[in-house]
């Protein structure tokens, strides 16, 4: 089985409640970590306008470049569910690698806090969630459902396969 | 809190129901450990799940906020300076009775002011106890005027004659057309789901336009096409639209026969029988700024369509003759035949049914006292509609006018001499137009109490401070939903600190005036006999799920007896039927208000010659991360988006602002420093400032705060609508190294 997260821009009204409850659940203090987040796009000129709203974590990716770029070995991808973990101890920081990690990932998911040299930190997929039958804080936040998580193949008959899926 | 947690005690799970003033109601799932608040979380159980907004994902931040109230305070220093000392409640309860005898036996009983508000609105806990209670010691000054939305109670009951007009949001999923007319329910919560129906209502192929200043997050995730409009000529729009309809003969004759009086006194006004100006589509693009075109093919396709749901939002009607705004909103529904009907819409202020009568939910009152002895006896003001039950009397001050009336009192035209005031629920200095005056206004008292969880501008000005628990820390009942429920709010935790439920200070209270009423009875009496006559079967099980819902086997639509029965079903209005030409209006004879729906040029527009010094409109919306002031200092939602002023990228250009430049936005009531955000958002020759950040003075009395009342006028609109929408500013960019 391998878990992932679904998403559905047209859905999302960037309400932020998957960003708090992320923050909530995992304890993470105000200030720049954050396991889940907002983008928001704004694009063209008034009064022909588009705004965009894209709720993003760690895509939990089936090849992850953050793994192999760590130079400790600190991120790993558990063979049980796919989930990418991070092992704070291992992780060097931020400053004695250059946030190698962060530099590798293709969606900013490598998160460090604004003490020096700090340890990344990361979405873990709510894992502690998934024990005890409960999906990820994030998508049981969401008032639109835009988002979903659980095992890739299911996810993927029910909402037909998403594009980049190899790496997301 | 940020400590970690340690494994002590075993954590439970509390489900409640949420009373914030958000304007959603929702379920939460609240972990406590050792009586500590851990984690929250949201609806789990049976759809449709009411799923908490940001707000409550944070309230464990507000629970444990270190700027909390902790204890009765006394202030030692000026008014609005913010020190004070440490008091017990018995002194605190001592001095404000004793303060109110001196203040009612110097003065009388009107020289007595309460301000209430729908902060933590719920049925127990509110500031109508200590208006009970003041009812039943002598009297006070009351004041009326909704700030959200008077002018759309106003336009409901001097059309239908009732404020009972409002379908169900999840009826919109019936709608082949649905306009949001100033509505961004994305951001202002208009019951929790209602942004879920609008999204299947889309994804089912229902079209959806918005007009508003803004492209609005509303409009970005559910709308297909934006018309930006200029605040306060919305009424304009809509009578042009009239116009088209009636030109092109695209309206509904036999349903204008059958269920309206005084349509051809309104195609009269349209035609410009009277003044000679035809409403034409021209006409109103000159003064609201949208094309001809548009206004015409809007026309037309909410003419055509059908069912078609007009939905008005508030925000328009908040401004000078906002009544008009929504009397014409109705105006169209009856001439599209779009009321009564399942996806369709009465045009009525979007405020949900449930509120202010529009539903009854049966629940037991709270003792009002047999009315106030300061109203008793007071005829009601000329321009109250008979309907205007409770609030008509010319004993009250309207909201818009407290600072004035504080200031000038009976030598200016008001009611009464105010010399003290009790605020609870509510922050004046804040949310009331023009806080300049206010804060003149709240100096000039010779007491002032309030009571409130955290440092509130407000509160910095009061004599006494009462701190006041959260609604986790204290038992209540809420009402609401797309389809009606009562939700019962749980004491999760025991209250912080020395902090006190209102029910507690009205017991305090009360006991030392001589009132045994409230004595020794808790939460749990009070809720379980308000419940007793109400759809709740049994009050233990409400307070056990948190939630009952009424069933209900299909989305209520109002009026519907009216429609298909009109013989039996009259309107309560005084012909029977929805009035187009208002007779009470008609009665009033009163210019502001008109028996027709009427564009009335408003004060502070675009064509004010004031707009020469003043140039743009300023209008004060609603903000995503706050509820009115609330949470604004939660760490959690502050940190997501800055307090900052949009601005449309060629005004900004013009005035030499970068997004994210400290700009200047002043003019003669007052200034505010904040950071300009820069976009293509919003109309140009139009800013918005969201309204709620707290206001914040430096030595020069320049508002650091970003508190967008410094800058509204203290005017009300005829009807009574509050005026938050309408008012000039200019902007300047400051100069860097000046402070």
């Amino acid at each position: 089985m391998k878990l992932a997260f679904y998403f559905n821009d047209a859905r999302c009204t960037g309400c932020y409640a998957c960003v708090v409850a992320c923050k909530d659940w995992h304890d993470i203090p105000p200030g720049p970590v954050f396991f889940r987040r907002v983008v928001v796009t704004e694009q063209g000129h008034y009064p022909r306008v588009a705004v965009r709203f894209v709720s993003t974590a760690c895509h939990h990716c089936d090849k992850p470049l953050c793994i192999s770029a760590c130079p400790a070995g600190a991120i790993s991808k558990r063979a049980q569910d796919g989930i990418v973990v991070v092992d704070s101890e291992l992780c060097l920081g931020r400053e004695s690698c250059g946030g190698a990690c962060l530099v590798a990932c293709p969606s900013d998911a490598p998160q460090f806090g604004a003490e020096p040299n700090a340890r990344m930190q990361k979405c873990d997929l709510c894992c502690d969630r998934w024990a005890e039958g409960k999906k990820p804080i994030c998508v049981e936040a969401c008032p639109m459902r835009a988002l979903d998580a659980g095992d890739q193949d299911t996810l993927e008959s029910s909402y037909g396969r998403v594009k980049g899926g190899g790496q997301s | 809190m940020s400590a970690k947690q340690k494994k002590m005690g075993e954590e439970k799970v509390v489900k409640t129901a949420c009373s914030s003033h958000c304007g959603g109601r929702c379920l939460l799932e609240v972990h406590v450990r050792d009586g500590v608040i851990t984690r929250i979380e949201t609806d789990r159980g049976e759809e449709p799940q009411l799923r908490a907004c940001l707000r409550c994902r944070a309230y464990r931040q507000r629970v444990y906020d270190p700027d909390r109230l902790q204890f009765p305070m006394r202030r030692t220093g000026e008014r609005g300076e913010g020190l004070f000392e440490r008091i017990s409640w018995d002194e605190a309860l001592d001095t404000i009775v004793s303060e109110l005898n001196r203040v009612r036996s110097t003065y009388g009983p009107s020289a007595v002011l309460l301000l209430g508000g729908g902060g933590d609105a719920s049925q127990l806990h509110t500031s109508r106890l200590l208006g009970g209670l003041l009812a039943m010691t002598g009297g006070y000054t009351d004041k009326w005027g909704i700030q959200s939305f008077e002018g759309g109670l106003f336009a409901s009951l001097a059309t239908y004659g009732t404020l009972s007009s409002h379908n169900a949001f999840d009826d919109l999923l019936n709608s082949r057309l649905i306009i949001m007319w100033g509505w961004n329910p994305v951001t202002t919560i208009h019951e929790t789901n209602t942004n879920w129906y609008l999204l299947q209502a889309k994804e089912s192929g229902t079209k959806i336009i918005s007009v508003d200043p803004r492209y609005t997050d509303s409009t970005a995730v559910l709308a297909s096409q934006w018309i930006p409009i200029r605040p306060g000529t919305d009424t304009a729009v809509l009578i042009a639209m009239a116009y088209v309809m009636i030109a092109e003969d695209l309206f509904d004759k036999s349903f204008l026969d059958t269920y309206t009086v005084g349509f051809e006194r309104f195609r009269a006004y349209v035609a410009g029988d009277e003044d000679g100006i035809p409403k034409t589509p021209v006409w109103a693009e000159t003064i609201s700024g949208v094309p001809a075109q548009d206004i015409e093919n809007l026309a037309r396709e909410y003419a055509t369509t059908k069912p078609a749901a007009l939905v008005a939002g508030i925000g328009p009607g908040r401004s000078a003759y906002g009544e008009q705004y929504h009397r014409a909103v109705k105006t169209l529904a009856a001439m599209t035949g779009n009321i009564g009907i399942h996806g369709g819409w009465s045009g009525r202020s979007s405020v949900p049914q449930w509120q202010f009568g529009g539903y009854d939910f049966k629940l037991g009152k709270l003792p009002d006292g047999g009315g106030n002895p300061v109203e008793r006896g007071v005829p009601p003001r000329t321009d109250a509609l008979p309907t205007l039950k409770g609030s008509d009397s010319s004993a009250r001050i309207h909201a818009a006018e407290i600072a004035d009336a504080i200031l000038k009192g009976r030598a200016g035209g008001y009611p009464a001499d105010i010399k003290m005031a009790l605020v609870m629920h509510t922050n004046p200095v804040n949310q009331y137009p023009n806080t300049n005056k206010m804060v003149q206004a709240l100096r000039k008292l010779e007491f002032l109490a309030v009571a409130e969880q955290v440092m509130s501008a407000t509160a910095k000005f009061a004599d006494i401070v009462l701190p006041v628990s959260t609604f986790l820390e204290r038992d209540d009942i809420i009402v609401g939903g797309v389809r009606p429920f009562y939700g019962f709010v749980k004491k999760v935790i025991e209250p912080l600190y020395e902090s006190r439920s209102p029910l507690e200070i009205c017991q305090g209270l009360a006991s030392r005036l001589g009132i045994s009423l409230y004595a020794g009875k808790t939460d749990d009496d009070w809720l379980r006999t308000m419940v007793a006559g109400s759809f709740v079967p049994d009050y233990d099980t409400l307070k056990e799920k948190a939630i009952y819902r009424i069933k209900s086997a299909e989305p209520h639509v109002a009026f519907k007896e009216q429609i298909e029965d009109p013989e039996q079903h009259p309107f309560p209005t005084p012909s029977g039927k929805i009035e187009i030409y208002s007779q009470w209006l008609d009665a009033m004879n009163s210019p502001g208000i008109p028996p027709i729906p009427t564009y009335i040029e408003p004060w502070e527009g675009r064509r004010d010659p004031l707009a020469v010094k003043y140039p743009l409109q300023l209008i004060t919306t609603h903000f995503k991360r706050r509820a009115h002031t609330q949470f604004d200092r939660v760490p959690w939602l502050r940190e997501l988006m800055p307090q900052a002023i949009s601005i449309n990228t060629r005004d900004a250009e013009a005035r030499g602002i970068r997004d994210g430049d400290k700009v200047r936005v002043f003019n003669e009531r007052g200034e505010i420093l904040i950071q300009a955000k820069v976009t293509e958002r919003i109309m140009p020759g139009v800013v918005d400032l969201p309204q709620g950040a707290w206001y914040d003075p430096d030595e020069q009395g320049v508002d650091r705060g970003g508190c967008a009342n410094v800058l509204t006028r203290d005017k009300r609109s005829p009807g009574g609508a509050a005026c938050h929408n309408t008012g000039l500013v200019e902007v300047a960019k400051v100069d860097e190294g000046k402070p």
